[in-house]
């Protein structure tokens, strides 16, 4: 599904963000991206989400070379992807179950149906009985539960993550993980970049792990 | 459809959420809509006093003794079918003696000896408020000077020069002065709806990364925009009525005439729609130059 081949970032004062990274992801893997601080993590989730362009090399999506799509593209492209984030990113101004429909509203689905589609996603959080307050009145887990009600409720093929786990205390980040297996055991393939190697041993997933913007580790494929 | 009722009601909710923005980029418009509609109020007060005088001065078409009903009435007909012209009015030799003992009371006498009336009848031919007077007044020669019926045709071409010149000029400024202040509340549009981006920058990036396309995210900006521009410019309307009344009645207690002439007619409804669709375009045109630089 996912293939990097000798993917290289570089930022304009010279330094890499990631160098000559080949990879593969097969269909419907649970993937473990991890490193310190600054080891490309990030790079590699915000090339495959189409917010940077490789340097040199390719990235593929599904057989799509994400370095040459059209801008004109770049919005379909991230609507077939789920995508969570450390900050949540919710809109703080739309209550949870609009935050989850934006998603369904953006892609032309009825209001209804966005709203009926919603209600199920935040249900499979277990935040339905939250789904009129604005972010700013849930908790950290709570937000993080309705990033992800919103990242899965287009149903997508993919689902990025990018330290989903890093503003939320250990019992939290494993409720969190537990969501991320159900939803891999659905078919869709997981990404999930952490820096949590407690969190990754208890899991026992395939891990790549990533230093100074090097592949050191692609991990075994389940 | 649907996506335009999310537009409206995105933009409201915005609306709810920061009024303080939103206010103050109203009141920024409508204070430039106020200036901008006194200056229309004035310029077509100026305008329609010009026409006024332009029509106290018509082109006198008069006519030969004994010139029959019918070579009148086509004349008549001839001269109302001449672009420009905008009335037609027969004078005959009594009302025009009329008029010239109220016009020369004290050597009236000197036409009352007589023992005819010696005054022509006449066409009195007064121009569309729209036209070039002296153009039209010159055709009106040309066709009609060695017609049967017509003895002489009248009227003072260097005052409807002047009159032309200012009517040209009231108009060609008024055009540029409009486009000037146009382009000025445009840009003082944008800025603010620019702060307006700004303070939702983080919302903005969001709405992009999950998908939206830049024109989706635009959408509401630009509602709000029409929504700015119309609201601030019915506002500016009635602002401006409101202090046309005013100063009409502070003129009326102190000697100032020229109140009367700038401030004397009240916008109409033409005008009116003008300031109107003014608003809601710079408001438009503002919102797309805040948000032009939204992207994927």
């Amino acid at each position: 599904m996912i293939r990097l081949v000798g993917l290289t970032k570089t930022y304009p004062e010279g330094s890499y963000a990631l160098r000559d990274v080949h990879l593969e992801v097969g269909r419907g893997e649970f993937v473990f991206v991890t490193g310190s601080s600054g080891a490309g993590k990030t790079t590699l989730l915000r090339l495959l989400l189409r917010q940077e362009t490789p340097t040199r090399g390719q990235i593929f999506l599904d057989g799509q070379d994400l370095a040459a799509l059209p801008r004109s593209r770049v919005s379909a492209h991230r609507r077939s992807i789920g995508v969570v984030f450390q900050d949540f990113k919710l809109i703080r101004r739309k209550h949870a179950l609009d935050n989850v429909a934006y998603v369904l509203n953006v892609q032309g689905v009825s209001r209804a149906e966005q709203r009926r589609r919603a209600y199920l996603a935040l249900k499979g959080v277990g935040l339905h009985h939250r789904l009129g307050l604005t972010p700013a009145a849930l908790s950290a887990g709570e937000q993080q539960r309705v990033a992800i009600a919103r990242a899965v409720v287009t149903e997508p093929a993919l689902l990025l993550a990018d330290e989903p786990t890093g503003n939320l205390d250990p019992d939290l980040a494993v409720e969190i993980m537990r969501l991320f297996r159900e939803i891999n055991a659905r078919g869709t393939t997981v990404l999930v970049a952490t820096h949590d190697r407690d969190l990754v041993r208890r899991m026992q997933r395939r891990t790549v792990v990533l230093e100074h913007g090097q592949l050191v580790d692609a991990g075994v494929s389940s | 459809m649907g996506r335009l009722r999310y537009f409206v009601s995105d933009a409201a909710d915005e609306w709810r959420h920061s009024p303080g923005v939103n206010v103050v980029a109203t009141a920024t418009l409508a204070s430039a809509l106020f200036v901008a509609g006194l200056m229309t109020l004035v310029l077509s007060n100026v305008h329609a006093r010009i026409v006024q005088v332009r029509s106290d001065a018509p082109v006198d078409v008069f006519l030969e003794d004994g010139v029959s009903e019918a070579a009148r009435a086509d004349l008549e007909r001839r001269l109302a079918a001449i672009p420009g012209v905008g009335e037609v009015r027969h004078v005959g030799k009594d009302e025009a003696l009329r008029r010239f003992r109220e016009s020369f009371g004290g050597v009236a006498d000197l036409v009352t000896d007589l023992e005819a009336n010696p005054l022509p009848a006449s066409l009195e031919v007064m121009l569309a408020p729209r036209t070039d007077g002296a153009e039209v007044a010159s055709r009106i020669r040309r066709d009609l000077e060695r017609e049967d019926g017509v003895e002489e045709i009248r009227y003072d071409q260097a005052w409807l020069d002047r009159v032309d010149a200012l009517l040209s000029l009231a108009r060609v400024g008024g055009a540029g002065v409009a486009l000037l202040v146009f382009a000025a509340v445009a840009f003082v549009m944008a800025s603010v709806l620019r702060l307006a981006v700004y303070a939702r920058r983080d919302e903005i990036e969001i709405m992009l990364l999950v998908g939206a396309t830049p024109a989706f995210v635009r959408g509401p900006f630009l509602v709000a925009g029409l929504f700015h521009g119309l609201v601030a410019s019915v506002v500016s309307v009635a602002l401006v009525e409101v202090a046309r009344r005013a100063a009409l009645g502070w003129g009326s207690s102190h000697p100032a005439a020229i109140l009367g002439l700038v401030a004397g007619r009240p916008l109409d409804g033409g005008l009116v729609a003008v300031v109107v669709g003014t608003g809601l375009a710079v408001g438009l045109v503002g919102a797309f130059l805040a948000v032009r630089g939204i992207r994927a």
